[in-house]
This record gives C-alpha cells, sequence and structure tokens, in this order.
C-alpha cells in the first residue's frame, strides 16, 4: 500500500477537492509567463540584463498584434539560490493563469526548479542552464543555449582543420566545465587527435601561472579553453606574460566585449566560436540592438542577454502558435515544435530532448574587435 | 506544581496541535505547492539554526562552517538514495551519522583551539568540505550535482503527497528538537554553558572540556546532516552552491537575531529570515534592502536576540515544568 495523496487526505476529506488543478488559461484575457531570475545579490547584474531584454522582447510581440490578447511576463527574483527557485517555481505552478516558465540563470537554481516543473506538467526554457543532464530531466525542459555535444565537437572539427593535433585543454570547475572537456576530448580522438593536458580551476583563480607552465612543459599545438570572459582575460594576460604564444581557442561563454576591454592587446588572436555579434549586418540584429542601446544608455548587449531575448521571443511564438488553446501541455508541444527560428543568436531548432540546435559562427580578435572569421 | 504541569501540558499539547492539525489542515485547505515548500524550508532550517545553536549559543563556539556539514548530509543521503538504492529510511540516519563522523574526525585537532582561532579553524573546515564537494567528481559528481528521483520511502510506504511529505519532515524535525532541547535543557546544557562562560574555570571544576565540545560539536553536525537529508529528498536536486560560506553565515544570522543560547530564539530567528524575505516578494527588488534593514535594527535594538537566552530559559522552566523546587521561598533552579 502506498501512502498516497488520497489516503493521506483522507483525513481531511472536506477539503481534498481543492487539490484539483485544472489548468487552462482563459481564452479571452492576457496570456501569462513567469519568469525566474536573479534581480537581486551576485548575479543580479546578469538578472537585470535578462529582464531588459524579455520586456523588450515583450513590448514588440504586444506591439506587433501576432497575437489577439496581450502577453504579460510575471518576474520573480530567485537570487540565484536554489532555495528561492524552488519557491517561485512552486509558485508560478499554483498560479493557475500561468502556461509556461523562463529562466532561472544558473544551472544549479534551474535543474532545482525543473524537478518541479516536471512534477506538474509546465514547460520551462532557460535561457543560459547549461548542464549537461538538463535538456534530459523531462519533456518539459528546454533551454536556448548550445550545448558542448554541439560547440566542443564544433571546436574540435575547426582545430582540426588548422592542422592542430596536440590540444591541451583547461575548463573552469563547474558542471559547463566539464561538459566542455569531455564533449571536446571525444571529438579530437575521433579525429585522430590527442589531448595532451586537462586541468580544472576554480572560477575567480587570480592565478594561472602555474597551470601555464604545466601546459607548457606538455607541448600543445593549441590550448582550449572553457572559461568566461572574467577568467579569460586574466589567463590571457599572464598567457602573454609569459610570452607563450600557443594559440588559444575558446567556446562562446568567453565572447564578451569587456574581455577584450580586461585583457587588452593579450586577447588579440583568441578563436572562439560565437552565436550572436553585436555589429552583425542582420536585420533583426540591428533591431535588438538599437532597442537596447535605448534601454541601456548605449551600451552594447552581450552573449546572455541575446539568449534571453531570443528565449522570450521563441516561447511568445510557442504561444501564439497554441493559441486560442493556450493550455501546458500545448503550449509546451508548441515549444518542442520550433524550427528554424531565426533568432538573434542564430537560426534555432530544439532538438528531441528540447536542446538548442544553433548555427555557430567562427570568430577571432582582431584590433580589440571580435570579427568573423573567413 | 501541578499548575505548573497543566500548563506545560497546554503549550506542548498547543505547539503540537498548531504543527500538525491546524497548519497542515490549513494548507492542505489552501492546497498551494508554493506554501508547503516555503513552510517545509523554514522547518528544515529551524532544525539547522537549533543545531548551531548548541555549539554557537550554548557551548559558545563561534562556527562558520555549519553549511558543510549539512552538505555532507544532503550527499550522503542524495548519492545514498541516487547511486546505491538505499532509501530514505536508512539514508536518513545515514546522512546524520556521516555528517557526525566526519566532525569527530576534523574536531579532533580543533577543539583545543579557543575563541577566533577556533572561528577561523571552522571557516577552513567550511570550505575544506566546500570544495571537496565541489571537485571530488568521482565520487560527488562534482559541480554536475546529484539528481534524487526517488521519492521518500518510509519502511515501504512511499510517501508522494505533499501533505504525508510535510508530515514527514515536521515529524523529524519536531523529534530532532526535542532531542536538543532536552540536551541543552539539563545539567548537560549547563556542563556545555559552562564552556562558553569560562573553559578553564570548567576544566578546573572537573568538566572533561574538549570532550564536551567534541561531542556537542558533532551532536550538532549529525541534526545538519539530518537537515540536509530532508533538503535533498523535498527538492530532488543538490549541488555544492546549496552549501557554500554564504549559507553558513545565513544559519549564523539565524542564531544571532534570534538569540544566542536560546533554543526558542533559534526557531524564530529561522522563521523570520526563511519568511520574511518570502512574504516581502510584492515589493519588488528591494526586498533584501528591508530583511537588511530588519536585522540591523533588531540587533540595535535587542542585541540579546528576539528571544533572548535568560527569557528563554525561564521560559522553558516554567512552561515546560522542567524545573525542580527544592525550596518553596526560593525562585526554582535546575533542571529535572
Amino acid at each position: 500500500m502506498t501512502m498516497s495523496r488520497r489516503t493521506t487526505l483522507g483525513l481531511f476529506a472536506g477539503v481534498a477537492g481543492m487539490l484539483a488543478v485544472p489548468a487552462a488559461a482563459l481564452a479571452d484575457g492576457p496570456v501569462y509567463l513567469g519568469y525566474q531570475l536573479p534581480l537581486t545579490g551576485n548575479t543580479a547584474q546578469y538578472g537585470q540584463d535578462f529582464k531588459t531584454a524579455a520586456e523588450i522582447a515583450l513590448k514588440d510581440f504586444n506591439a506587433s498584434g501576432k497575437l489577439k490578447v496581450p502577453v504579460e511576463i510575471i518576474f520573480e527574483d530567485s537570487r540565484s539560490d536554489a532555495k528561492e527557485g524552488v519557491a517561485i517555481a512552486r509558485k508560478f505552478v499554483d498560479d493557475k493563469r500561468i502556461v509556461a516558465a523562463l529562466g532561472d540563470f544558473t544551472s544549479t537554481v534551474s535543474m532545482a526548479a525543473a524537478q518541479v516543473y516536471q512534477r506538474a506538467g509546465m514547460a520551462q526554457l532557460s535561457q543560459t542552464a547549461s548542464h549537461p543532464d538538463y535538456a534530459k530531466i523531462s519533456e518539459w525542459q528546454f533551454r536556448n543555449i548550445t550545448t558542448q555535444a554541439q560547440e566542443g565537437v564544433y571546436n574540435a572539427d575547426w582545430m582540426t582543420q588548422n592542422g592542430l593535433k596536440k590540444i591541451a585543454v583547461i575548463a573552469e570547475q563547474t558542471d559547463w566545465g566539464q561538459s566542455v572537456v569531455k564533449d571536446f576530448a571525444e571529438q579530437v580522438k575521433a579525429n585522430g587527435g590527442e589531448v595532451v593536458f586537462t586541468e580544472f580551476f576554480n572560477r575567480g583563480l587570480p592565478d594561472f601561472r602555474s597551470i601555464i607552465t604545466k601546459i607548457e612543459r606538455a607541448k600543445p599545438d593549441a590550448i582550449y579553453t572553457g572559461f568566461f570572459y572574467e577568467d579569460g582575460a586574466q589567463f590571457l594576460k599572464q598567457m602573454k606574460q609569459l610570452n607563450v604564444e600557443t594559440p588559444v581557442y575558446s567556446t562562446s561563454a568567453a565572447y564578451n566585449q569587456k574581455l577584450v576591454e580586461l585583457a587588452g592587446p593579450a586577447a588579440e588572436g583568441l578563436f572562439l566560436t560565437v552565436t550572436f555579434l553585436p555589429n552583425s549586418e542582420s536585420e533583426n540584429v540591428k533591431t535588438f540592438v538599437d532597442e537596447w542601446k535605448a534601454a541601456r544608455g548605449g551600451a552594447e548587449p552581450g552573449q546572455f542577454p541575446a539568449q534571453a531575448y531570443d528565449a522570450v521571443n521563441i516561447m511568445l511564438e510557442a504561444v501564439a502558435r497554441a493559441y486560442p488553446d493556450v493550455s501546458r501541455q500545448n503550449v509546451r508541444d508548441e515549444l518542442a515544435k520550433t524550427t528554424d527560428f531565426p533568432g538573434v543568436t542564430g537560426v534555432t531548432s530544439f532538438d528531441e530532448n528540447g536542446e538548442a540546435l544553433k548555427q555557430l559562427t567562427k570568430a577571432t580578435v582582431t584590433d580589440g574587435q571580435f570579427v568573423p572569421v573567413k | 506544581m501541578s499548575k505548573d504541569l497543566i500548563t506545560s501540558a497546554v503549550l506542548k499539547i498547543a505547539i503540537l496541535a498548531v504543527l500538525f492539525a491546524a497548519l497542515p489542515a490549513l494548507l492542505a485547505y489552501l492546497g498551494q505547492g508554493y506554501l508547503y515548500q516555503v513552510v517545509m524550508l523554514a522547518l528544515i532550517f529551524s532544525l539547522l539554526a537549533v543545531s548551531l545553536q548548541l555549539v554557537t549559543g550554548i557551548a559558545g563556539l563561534l562556527h562558520l562552517g555549519h553549511a558543510a556539514f549539512y552538505g555532507v548530509g544532503a550527499y550522503i543521503a542524495a548519492l545514498a538514495g541516487a547511486d546505491y538504492g538505499i532509501g530514505f529510511t536508512l539514508g536518513l540516519p545515514l546522512a546524520g551519522l556521516g555528517a557526525a563522523a566526519i566532525a569527530f574526525v576534523v574536531a579532533l585537532p580543533t577543539m583545543r583551539l579557543v575563541s577566533i582561532y577556533f572561528a577561523v579553524a571552522t571557516l577552513g573546515i567550511g570550505q575544506m568540505i566546500f570544495l571537496v564537494l565541489q571537485n571530488w567528481v568521482e565520487v560527488t559528481k562534482g559541480p554536475n550535482g546529484v539528481m534524487l528521483f526517488t521519492g521518500i520511502d518510509l519502511f515501504g510506504y512511499t510517501v508522494d503527497s505533499e501533505l504525508g511529505t510535510y508530515f514527514v519532515v515536521a515529524t523529524i524535525v519536531c523529534a530532532s528538537i526535542w532531542v536538543i532541547h532536552r540536551l541543552s535543557h539539563s545539567y548537560y546544557g549547563n556542563a556545555l554553558r559552562s564552556l562558553r562562560e569560562d573553559d578553564q574555570c570548567a576544566d578546573a571544576m572537573g568538566i572533561d572540556t574538549v570532550r564536551l565540545k567534541i561531542e556537542a560539536f558533532m551532536i550538532s553536525s549529525f541534526f545538519a546532516g539530518i537537515a540536509g537529508a530532508l533538503w535533498a529528498y523535498t527538492t530532488g536536486y543538490i549541488s555544492p552552491m546549496d552549501f557554500d560560506f554564504s549559507e553558513s553565515i545565513l544559519i549564523l544570522a539565524m542564531v544571532v537575531v534570534g538569540g544566542l543560547g536560546s533554543i526558542p530564539g533559534a526557531v524564530i530567528g529561522a522563521l523570520l529570515l526563511i519568511l520574511l524575505p518570502e512574504a516581502l516578494r510584492g515589493v519588488g527588488d528591494i526586498r533584501n534592502i528591508i530583511v537588511g534593514f530588519v536585522l540591523f535594527f533588531s540587533i540595535l535594538f535587542l542585541p540579546k536576540g528576539l528571544f533572548g537566552e535568560v527569557p528563554a530559559l525561564n521560559f522553558i522552566r516554567r512552561q515546560f515544568g522542567s524545573a525542580w523546587q527544592d525550596n518553596p521561598d526560593k525562585q526554582k533552579v535546575g533542571w529535572k
């Protein structure tokens, strides 16, 4: 015998009916989405960026008249804290008006909240959760960030094409860093190359010199790196100080104008894959960048806000397709059907697991600018 | 005496009635997963705060790494459940014992340290355990964290409803706090307080101070481990980031705001610091500032805590009938 909801509630038979959950939004009122993100705390700068991006996307969508009813987004602050993230997920799931959720920022919080969305049956689309198992949790999880299963393989092939065989790999000690190394190393081996050195470092490491020395002892043809721009700038500066000229390849996580500002000339010649270039010629990127600059006093948007902008738009398109039957199930099904969505971070489709497949662009730093590699 | 017994019984029954009848009835009536989540979180943190109170408030050892033992418990429960098929029934005590065992090992060299040196040592221990959880990928899965899909199973019964989970958490937290209450409101608790006041003097009086400190540290870690197992089972996913230094500070803040040395104070502190940020969700981004102000002013105006040690001890003696009386004319002292 299991102590199911019903038997436990037998004690409280009078109130048992309250737990029944019919989840269909009214077809004539506004459609609501939930967005959980860190608006305060250590990672607030990212969450505030996502909020601005979401507001731009939402304003344009509601003005476009694609949907007869307006869409509204309810923002909740998670502080990048799993405790709060789970409580918010529960709150969204309880709110019968909300048909789908966006967020969270970090993998830890997204994964913890995912357990709630999975149980309740509500689609969750994260713009940044990079944990290798995130989208595999259930059919309800989606993300709008390239995984290393795609990016690592792409980079390994790129390096093979450039004739680089012996490669040293370093990555930050996070779930994402783990996947950077794993997926890349497998493809290098498959291409007949060799990973001669692997090391993980903890985020915010101030001194990379001992790692750089160890890398040099292994005599690699190139270095593949899994870091964000803060660590990247430190690493590149110290490479320069030690006069190490081995070419460095990196992922789209390193893509940020701040990398060039912090590392200065040391960033020159860095190779990396990107999905979003704010100086791109395409029409939708220009629109987004202009609106962002207007909202943010002239600053350029980075990779993450662009991903958030696309995530919100992908979700809004799914809602529009689901209309007038905007149930949680229907929105999830329409979200899963997303193919060739023309976003600012490249053409995006979801595979059967809810992983984003994106067009990647090869880029390098020349004269303090990120430019595409021909 | 009989009047005391009646008031004591009424209060105990009132607390149990709220925890096991009124509150769950209200939760079931409202039927919101969000409220269940917040209430269970408040319960888990009450246990964490009370367990830290034993070491920091009562034995007077400033402990800056409590979240690490909470993490050890969570990891033992989650890994046992996810990888070895050891369910909640066995995983829960294992989590507590594992945390206590690690506490024993790290306590041996550190317990002869005093005051700020001990605090820095616990800071180091907390960071070491955090980094082990983060970097020992083969065992802890490192930053990938652990997903625990099995729900709570209790001697073969699977508890999958919100209400059932609430009852399990409330029962375990209640029983654990009761144990710590009995330990601290007794001659054993008095011995711990004597360490805090003057451990050399306590030593001279024949109290084995090092042994007592190690015991208090282990008991505290045991219950932190239990709280960790409850967190792992109620969220289904844990990662090292849940147990970093800021979590230790949060628990310490609960203890200090509630009142150092006061068990009911620790519970009040935990309720305040978990429920207030959630209750203020409506006011937007400034809610953290408001929480900060509340903490600041509560320390400014009530430096001994919202429910300080002296009133708490008097309250426990009077209301829980724990005091004995040797002379009817004098104030009641001692413990039953």
